[in-house]
């Protein structure tokens, strides 16, 4: 009987015999492995989510639950000037909203952090010390957000900062300016500093991207005559392009989860009459600071999910 | 030495002009690309070994990038060895620098919450939710990706969405669930929260690592008769190892960079995590830089090592918990 019949037939003999015995074995194992970790992730991630959805459609005295009132919390925070400010959106005067303070940061920092991200990577590619270089880029992204919102204060601060210094020395003096705390200005400034901190990141997931690529097909275009650009359209693009859509993806998360940026530089109240607010900041003030309106917290905290939600399951729908 | 042409045969091919000059012809492979560096003179060899002009710029490009990048973690660093006068005078000068630690001392025993309990806080919480993570994680990753069970599916789904979930979105349930079982604004609910949070990543994470694991080994096991368990202890571990390290310093890095959960669960001062302290130190009426940028210091100091050391680990288990 030579090796491989032998183990057809162990295999058949745990087909047929006792399929039952098997099957308890299996649960228990199955239990065993499953049961610690899935109970506190139940319990600690999927049970307050639930909550929230189940509690959003109630009414609350702070942090009991007391009647149902349907869509009430749903009408009364979307109208909220806090989450969405009409008037003056019209004006383009901030604030505009928390909701729309996200989709700003969507649009703009998502866009230049990829293509920062795109830029390094290939700048960096077949450099000596690129591991190095790539480090150095990265390093803000390990640093915990309250610090970079801090160093951003610093950075803008009108006396200490340096980047009032620069626009010293360049004589742009009409434009030195607390860069935090200046309503109309403060969030592109802190767009800026997200921007710093995020590209790391997406220069990491495009040089992985690159370094999969086989030198010896770039060397091949170039002996062919193709320029720096050709070989990047041609060669390059086509094979980091779903690459770009977990970038841009992960970017639009990071974003929508913005908090501790903002935190550090304007506060709890998301700046100075909330100008560069977040819908994260909402959720914190409506549910922890007095008054307390947790009704409103979970419908803000849900409109972040609903948001983000259809791009994670994108991206697990790509693989 | 001439240009390589491409179209010019080498070697054994290299016909007989060349090969008079040897008594035996070297096999392909031999055939150097490059004569021996130590056959060119000197001055060939300098010319060579700096890079084209393009080539250049390109360097001094990226370095000048890199170098501005991390100019404002320099500037917190300077701002926090120099008396506050300085650095509100701007510390880029450099001229009559004076080194002091007083803004180290006083932000170690900064009143409100002293940072050295805070960075104990923060390591008493980090640790068990770190350590927790990574075996209740890989135990569960396993059936993930070796068996069939039912629900599996809507179990996968549900991981998904909680991790496009925002903290906010958990932060009003748990905050009424700890205060119900007692274990508001202590460490251990902190540490709950961040485990039940960080399993959900931890356990995709890990199921695609599985997966890229041959099942032929754990047959070969089965066959000699070893259970599920000694399968799991014996072989799963051991060969899941990296990608163990990968999530600790992930899971290290979040948690200890994590400052939404305590400040939302942590309210007495003396429990308080060393992030959570940062933003109270801004003072009143002048901002007291020295003092927020060496508490800063302290508190990053612990992530960054950890990247530099483990680089390898966090960029490659960054990488893959996005891409798979």
């Amino acid at each position: 009987m030579s090796l491989q019949d032998h183990i057809d037939g162990i295999t058949v003999d745990r087909d047929e015999g006792g399929l039952l015995d098997i099957d308890r074995e299996k649960a228990v194992a199955l239990a065993v492995f499953l049961v610690p970790g899935l109970t506190l992730f139940g319990i600690f991630s999927v049970a307050p989510i639930v909550y929230s959805v189940f509690g959003s459609f109630f009414s609350w005295d702070t942090f009991t639950l007391e009647s149902f009132v349907g869509l009430d919390n749903w009408i009364r925070s979307l109208t909220d000037q806090l989450i969405i400010h009409w008037p003056n959106m019209q004006e383009l005067r901030y604030p505009m909203g928390a909701l729309t303070h996200n989709l700003l940061w969507v649009v703009i920092h998502v866009p230049a952090s990829t293509f920062l991200g795109l830029g390094l990577a290939l700048l960096f590619a077949d450099l000596k010390g690129r591991r190095f270089l790539r480090s150095m880029i990265f390093v803000g992204f390990t640093v915990p957000p309250i610090v970079i919102g801090l160093v951003l204060m610093f950075i803008y601060d009108p006396r200490a900062g340096l980047f009032n210094e620069v626009l010293r020395v360049l004589g742009q003096e009409q434009w030195v300016r607390n860069w935090t705390q200046s309503p109309q200005v403060a969030i592109y400034a802190l767009i800026a500093g997200g921007i710093w901190v995020h590209t790391g990141f997406s220069m990491l997931l495009y040089s992985s991207a690159l370094s999969a690529i086989d030198p010896s097909l770039l060397e091949s275009a170039k002996v062919d005559g193709a320029g720096a650009w050709r070989r990047f359209r041609d060669i390059i693009w086509p094979l980091v392009r779903p690459v770009t859509a977990v970038v841009v993806i992960m970017g639009i998360i990071w974003v929508m989860r913005m908090f501790d940026i903002v935190y550090a530089a304007g506060g709890a109240a998301g700046g100075p009459n909330h100008a560069y607010s977040v819908l994260g900041i909402e959720v914190y003030r409506a549910a922890f600071r007095p008054p307390i309106d947790y009704g409103m917290a979970m419908v803000v905290a849900l409109v972040q999910l609903f948001i983000v939600a259809p791009l994670a399951l994108y991206i697990a729908r790509m693989n | 030495m001439a240009e390589d042409d491409p179209l010019e045969p080498t070697g054994i091919d290299a016909g007989s002009g060349r090969a008079t000059d040897h008594d035996q012809y070297l096999s392909v492979d031999d055939v150097p690309d490059i004569a021996p560096t130590a056959e060119l003179s000197w001055r060939t060899r300098i010319i060579e070994s700096i890079p084209a002009k393009r080539r250049a710029l390109k360097y001094v490009v990226a370095i000048t990038i890199a170098v501005l990048w991390i100019v404002p973690f320099i500037g917190l660093f300077m701002a926090s060895i120099r008396p506050l006068s300085e650095i509100i005078g701007g510390w880029w000068h450099l001229e009559g620098m004076t080194v002091t630690f007083e803004n180290y001392y006083r932000a170690w025993n900064y009143s409100t919450a002293p940072m050295g309990q805070a960075l104990l806080n923060t390591f008493i919480v980090t640790i068990p939710a770190v350590l927790v993570v990574m075996l209740l994680g890989v135990m569960a990753a396993y059936p993930f990706a070796r068996f069939e069970f039912p629900l599996k599916t809507t179990l996968f789904f549900l991981i998904l969405l909680v991790m496009a979930a925002p903290p906010e979105l958990i932060a009003m349930g748990n905050f009424n669930a700890l205060r119900e079982f007692g274990l508001f604004d202590t460490y251990m609910g902190l540490i709950l929260i961040h485990i039940g949070w960080g399993l959900g990543w931890v356990v995709l994470f890990l199921r695609n690592y599985l997966l890229g694991i041959p099942e032929e080994l754990e047959e070969a096991a089965r066959i000699d008769g070893a259970s599920r368990y000694q399968i799991f202890r014996t072989i799963i571990l051991p060969l899941s190892t990296p990608a163990l390290v990968s999530v600790a310093v992930i899971q290290f890095t979040w948690v200890w960079n994590a400052f939404f959960f305590p400040l939302v669960f942590m309210r007495s001062p003396e429990l308080y995590l060393a992030p959570q302290v940062l933003p109270l130190m801004r003072g009143r009426v002048q901002v007291e830089w020295g003092l927020i940028a060496a508490g800063s210091i302290m508190t990053m100091a612990v992530p960054v090592l950890l990247f530099l050391f483990l680089e390898r680990y966090y960029k490659r288990g960054m990488v893959a918990a996005v891409a798979d």
